[in-house]
């Protein structure tokens, strides 16, 4: 990509400065899309080759594809949600009918992150059955199914963390109901619900807690197990159909 | 090549190093986990005085005995109720032996459980005229409770117990949530004897399991 001599100094520049991003050109044919899908960080996530069979569509549904979509959605509607909601019994619930009703598009927001946490609580289900019934947790991929399960558990506490966070009578009787339920685990039970409320009694220290799961906590987890998750999908191979 | 297996010196710093740092991160991993469980909290104290009056329970004492004949007033938010029957006043602490809610005083706790009312009605200490088949339902998974706070029907594992509850100088209750005066476990049905006598306005002492 230099700069031949007598050529536009600003041409140079762009190409130079595109040549820095990208390391190739449009993927116009086999060997360049290889080098496409080798070279950008993006598109890595993909093997370079994959038969045609393995791409079908009713073949995996994507129902981990939707499942992921729906985790990005969630990400990026939480983060619009993060700047009205501030995780303290006195102004929790107003910040959320803030949300609702003070904030352009705010209810908007709010319910595509309420569906897509539904939603993304049946698509991880509906994924892990799919490769439940085809068998696809044999070997190779025991391991890629045991990260699976963890990513389930990660779903579904996300699910119910972010349950809590509008405390209302729901939140706070769900929240109750579910630290009597740790409660009942012999030796640690007592233990996990002081650790889990911060206290004995459902209160600030218990929605605090819940908040920090769910905004940090919980997600992370989510985006490790996710990145160890999709490598061994790649790295465990395609059987391109049955 | 050594002759024989003997640690050399920096084999047995590399144990020692080895050690040392396992040592710390175990003790650097306990005092992480003991950051996590505060030793106060913010949650309400165990002892608070009710807003109700011992004179609006009871309607006021005559000839030793209460003119009310029987009487349940609540503080739902503090999860106590309060109970006058004929042998005194009690207090049971509103959370549900199976998960932890607050149940609702009903008065008609047994419809729809098979249970007779005339059941619910026997329990408390009560005169035929005074009895309702009164008690406690609660809203989370359907227990209910008697007004002795026996459970009789729902997945409550055991009666809700009671509270110590005394008469403040300047006419209230004072309620200590941190003090049983009984306590059953699964299946125990014995209708706890502990109550706080309207004439002396002392406890009778009878605790139960506790």
């Amino acid at each position: 990509m230099s700069a031949t001599p007598g050529a536009n100094p600003l041409r140079a520049f762009v190409a130079q400065l595109w040549g820095s991003v990208f390391r190739h050109g449009l993927p116009a044919n086999d060997k360049v899309a290889a080098r496409t899908a080798l070279t950008n960080f993006f598109l890595h996530i993909h093997p370079v080759r994959v038969k045609k069979s393995a791409v079908r569509v009713s073949y995996t549904l994507c129902l981990g594809g939707l499942s992921f979509f729906l985790f990005i959605l969630l990400t990026i509607t939480g983060l619009f949600l993060m700047f009205y909601y501030i995780p303290s019994v006195d102004s929790a619930y107003q910040n959320v009918k803030d949300l609702q009703f003070v904030a352009v598009f705010g209810d908007i927001i709010r319910n595509m992150h309420r569906w897509a946490a539904h939603g993304m609580v049946i698509t991880v289900w509906l994924h892990m059955s799919r490769v439940f019934y085809q068998g696809a947790y044999k070997p190779p991929r025991e391991f890629n199914w045991v990260i699976g399960t963890f990513l389930l558990l990660t779903t579904l506490l996300l699910s119910f963390s972010g349950y809590l966070l509008p405390w209302d009578q729901l939140a706070i009787w769900a929240i109750t109901v579910g630290t009597n339920m740790a409660k009942y685990a012999p030796i640690v039970g007592p233990y996990t619900r002081y650790l889990l409320l911060g206290g004995n009694q459902v209160a600030q220290g218990a929605l605090i807690r819940f908040y920090v799961l769910h905004v940090i906590a919980l997600p992370l987890i989510g985006f490790l197990l996710m990145v160890v998750h999709f490598w061994r999908v790649r790295k465990d191979g395609f059987t391109g159909g049955l | 090549m050594r002759a024989r297996a003997e640690t050399t010196r920096r084999q047995f710093l590399m144990i020692m190093g080895g050690l040392a740092a396992l040592g710390a991160t175990l003790f650097g991993s306990i005092e992480v986990l003991r950051f996590m469980f505060p030793v106060a909290s913010d949650n309400a104290p165990a002892l608070f005085k009710t807003a109700f009056t011992f004179q609006q329970l009871t309607g006021g004492v005559q000839g030793g005995k209460a003119v009310n004949p029987a009487n349940v007033l609540s503080e739902t938010d503090k999860r106590v109720t309060v109970v006058l029957d004929n042998a005194g006043i009690y207090a049971v602490y509103l959370v549900c032996t199976h998960l932890g809610c607050t149940p609702n005083y009903v008065t008609d706790v047994t419809i729809g459980s098979g249970v007779s009312p005339t059941v619910a009605e026997a329990r408390g200490v009560r005169a035929p005229t005074d009895r309702l088949p009164n008690g406690w339902a609660c809203p989370c998974h359907g227990s209910r409770y008697f007004i002795d706070s026996t459970n009789f029907y729902g997945p409550a594992p055991r009666p809700m117990d009671w509270v110590n509850i005394e008469v403040t100088p300047d006419g209230f209750f004072a309620v200590d949530r941190g003090a049983l005066v009984a306590t059953r476990g699964p299946g125990n049905n014995t209708a706890p004897e502990w109550r706080l006598l309207v004439d002396t306005l002392k406890s009778n002492g009878k605790t139960l399991g506790v």
